[in-house]
């Protein structure tokens, strides 16, 4: 027998689970809807150009998943690491640090591909999985909050492998400061016209997804996250799990590094290169409410939204940085719409709990 | 000689926008409020100072633009972090998107350039020159002629420090801060105090973002405050927000980032060099932790 006040809350988890994240995009698509109007521009046309550009055809889709790969390891990243309490904002110096071990291993590991692509891939993995243990280590060792020192680890990479690729690694024939390409053999081909590194992110989604919600470790992260002293009068190892949890992240992040390079279409490091992926997967894990697969759906989304900036700055005009600002207002409506149920939620919550006092 | 006064009249000019957004944040410390979003207002305060000063002609307009962009930004955190409760530090990561993506976007869309917005139409923020300063040989060219925002902000320091330790709101901000219940009691609004205390950071964050663009350099860049909102919550935690901490870290932190300036012209790459703020902070964070007695992550991330 579910009394009202269970109902409300099973009605509340599940809301909070999908439909707060859709009220959101749905929100966020229709303040932008003014933004364009307000700009001059249509907003039908926009979001047509936005629809043709990312799911329209195949040769969009393809773009979209491209666009997708990264986000879905970088919002893992920050979804699994905020589920177990570990602040780790560090996603982009993590996201660098990968991509510049895979483009350098790419120039001059001298194995075949098939033996050194996974070695490439993994090394990536560990180079973000370094940045980010060093910030756990920080916080084990001395007690820094590893909110701040992530996000100044983030300049420092973001400065150190710039300096990288403007001196000692600097192809002098290229534009910008970047790196000469990785070798042909190394290139990831496409599998049903999709990029392998998509695929790869897939299976690494799944493989996260399996790991926090079925194996004992992933139960206990979540437990820290839920309350920390209650974990550990329950039996957690709190700071080995802390420091795994730190490094998994950081690894989710280096291989999102790893694929863009191997994946991607520049094939080589260039400066500038992170992009937004960082930020977008804090983003991403913050629309996902840290739910593995809701962050990993909501990727797909930012990809599809990314590759449709492209076309609607080619064909209305409105700069393809239009897209940042859906994704914040996105982001802001999201948060916004969760915290009005919550709110709201807990209002009605009481009444029928005081309700039922004062009946009997 | 000529160098030592070049770095320290580089380092007072790095330490005002630090400052100013510090003692902002201060006023959200003191009332218990994790207000992570200074480095979106400070960014949005820098775009509409020069909106403001590019299309009015004046300075006055660009700082107004700043400080009203600013406490409209605050007033959204305000919004959803205070009156609906939702996560702080969520909004706040969100609000210091929107900055970014906002100001990103109408960079691009209102002057049609990538990366950074220059021109001589942008009116910079006047300097101060002090007769008396004048006439003293090493001292006047080390303190005098700043943009008249820098000496503002040093006195803000004492100013704040007057209003959180001495005045009546100062002692009803605190009280909001540690007993939230007690001082309802009392017949005060908690709520009403810790909004007041978003605003106020909104203020300081709009003045420091104007310092950026009208002060320190007349330009606008993509996310010029370039990490500088996060450098003072650093202060903020390290000195527990005291405003006199906060002024003699803020100049050891502008020491930092002019020293990278000044040093641009050695054979040290600039990326080193631009490096050095944000590994000073790691440095004092450390310092700070060791001074703490040893906490394990267990005993730290107690209930709050």
């Amino acid at each position: 027998m579910l009394g009202p006040i269970c109902w409300v809350s099973v009605v509340m988890s599940r809301f909070n689970k999908f439909f707060v994240g859709g009220i959101g995009i749905a929100v966020g698509l229709l303040v932008s809807v003014f933004v364009i109007k307000i700009q001059g521009n249509s907003p039908a046309e926009v979001y047509r150009v936005l629809f043709d550009y990312s799911i329209a055809s195949s040769f969009s889709w393809i773009s979209t998943l491209d666009n997708t790969t990264p986000l879905i390891l970088t919002g893992l990243s920050a979804a699994i690491a905020w589920r177990a309490g570990a602040i780790n904002l560090g996603q982009p110096g993590q996201f660098l640090m990968g991509a510049i071990v895979a483009a350098l291993l790419g120039i001059y590991l001298p194995f075949p591909g098939w033996i050194s692509i996974p070695v490439i891939l993994t090394a990536s993995a560990l180079g973000g999985a370094l940045w980010s243990g060093f910030a756990a280590l920080m916080r084990q060792r001395y007690g820094m909050d590893e909110f701040v020192s992530t996000l100044m680890l983030n300049f420092i990479a973001e400065y150190s492998t710039t300096y990288l690729v403007t001196y000692p690694f600097l192809d002098p024939k290229a534009y910008v400061a970047s790196t000469v390409a990785i070798k042909k053999a190394f290139t990831l081909s496409t599998v049903n016209q999709f990029n392998e590194g998509f695929y790869v992110a897939v299976a690494v989604a799944v493989v996260s997804w399996w790991v926090v919600e079925k194996w004992r470790i992933g139960y206990e992260w979540e437990m820290m996250g839920l309350n920390l002293r209650f974990a550990r009068v329950g039996g957690c190892k709190v700071s080995d799990n802390y420091m795994w949890v730190m490094l998994y992240s950081g690894a989710l992040s280096g291989l999102a590094g790893g694929l863009l390079i191997l994946g991607g279409t520049q094939h080589r490091f260039m400066k500038g290169i992170g992009g937004n992926f960082g930020w977008d997967g804090v983003m991403l894990a913050m629309i996902g409410n840290n739910d593995v697969s809701m962050t990993a759906l909501f990727a797909l989304f930012f990809g599809a939204l990314k590759s449709g900036g492209i076309g609607m700055e080619f064909e209305t005009g409105v700069p393809s940085e239009f897209i940042m600002v859906m994704e914040a207002v996105i982001v802001v409506s999201v948060v916004a719409t969760r915290s009005v149920i919550e709110f709201y939620g807990g209002r009605v919550k009481a009444f029928l709990k005081a309700r039922k006092v004062v009946k009997r | 000689m000529d160098f030592v006064v070049a770095l320290l009249r580089a380092s007072i000019n790095s330490a005002t926008p630090i400052l100013l957004a510090a003692l902002g944040g201060a006023f959200t410390y003191y009332a218990n409020v994790f207000n992570i979003a200074m480095e979106g207002m400070m960014l949005t305060g820098a775009y509409f100072g020069v909106i403001g000063s590019y299309f009015f002609g004046s300075w006055e307009v660009g700082i107004l633009f700043a400080l009203v962009s600013s406490l409209l930004l605050s007033l959204l955190f305000s919004l959803f972090a205070i009156y609906l409760r939702s996560d702080e530090f969520v909004t706040g990561i969100a609000i210091n998107m929107l900055a970014l993506g906002g100001t990103t976007y109408l960079l691009r869309s209102t002057f049609h350039v990538k990366g950074a917005f220059i021109s001589p139409k942008i009116i910079g923020i006047p300097s101060w020159n002090f007769g008396f300063l004048h006439d003293v040989p090493i001292l006047g060219s080390i303190l005098g002629g700043y943009p008249f925002l820098v000496y503002v902000s040093f006195l803000l320091a004492v100013v704040v420090d007057i209003v959180v330790f001495r005045s009546r709101f100062g002692l009803r901000l605190r009280a909001a801060g540690e007993e939230p219940t007690a001082t309802r009691s009392l017949g005060i609004n908690p709520t009403t105090v810790r909004l007041v205390s978003a605003l106020l950071s909104g203020v300081f964050c709009g003045l420091a973002g104007a310092f950026l663009s009208l002060g320190y350099v007349n330009l606008f860049s993509e996310n010029m405050s370039n990490g500088r909102g996060w450098i003072a919550l650093a202060i903020i935690i390290l000195v527990r927000a005291r405003p006199l901490g906060i002024l003699i870290l803020s100049l050891l932190f502008g020491f930092f980032e002019a020293l990278g300036i000044v040093l641009q012209n050695s054979p040290i790459p600039p990326q080193f060099t631009s490096m050095v703020p944000y590994v000073a902070t790691l440095f004092a964070l450390y310092v700070y932790a060791r001074r703490k007695r040893k906490v394990s992550i267990t005993a730290e991330v107690g209930d709050d």
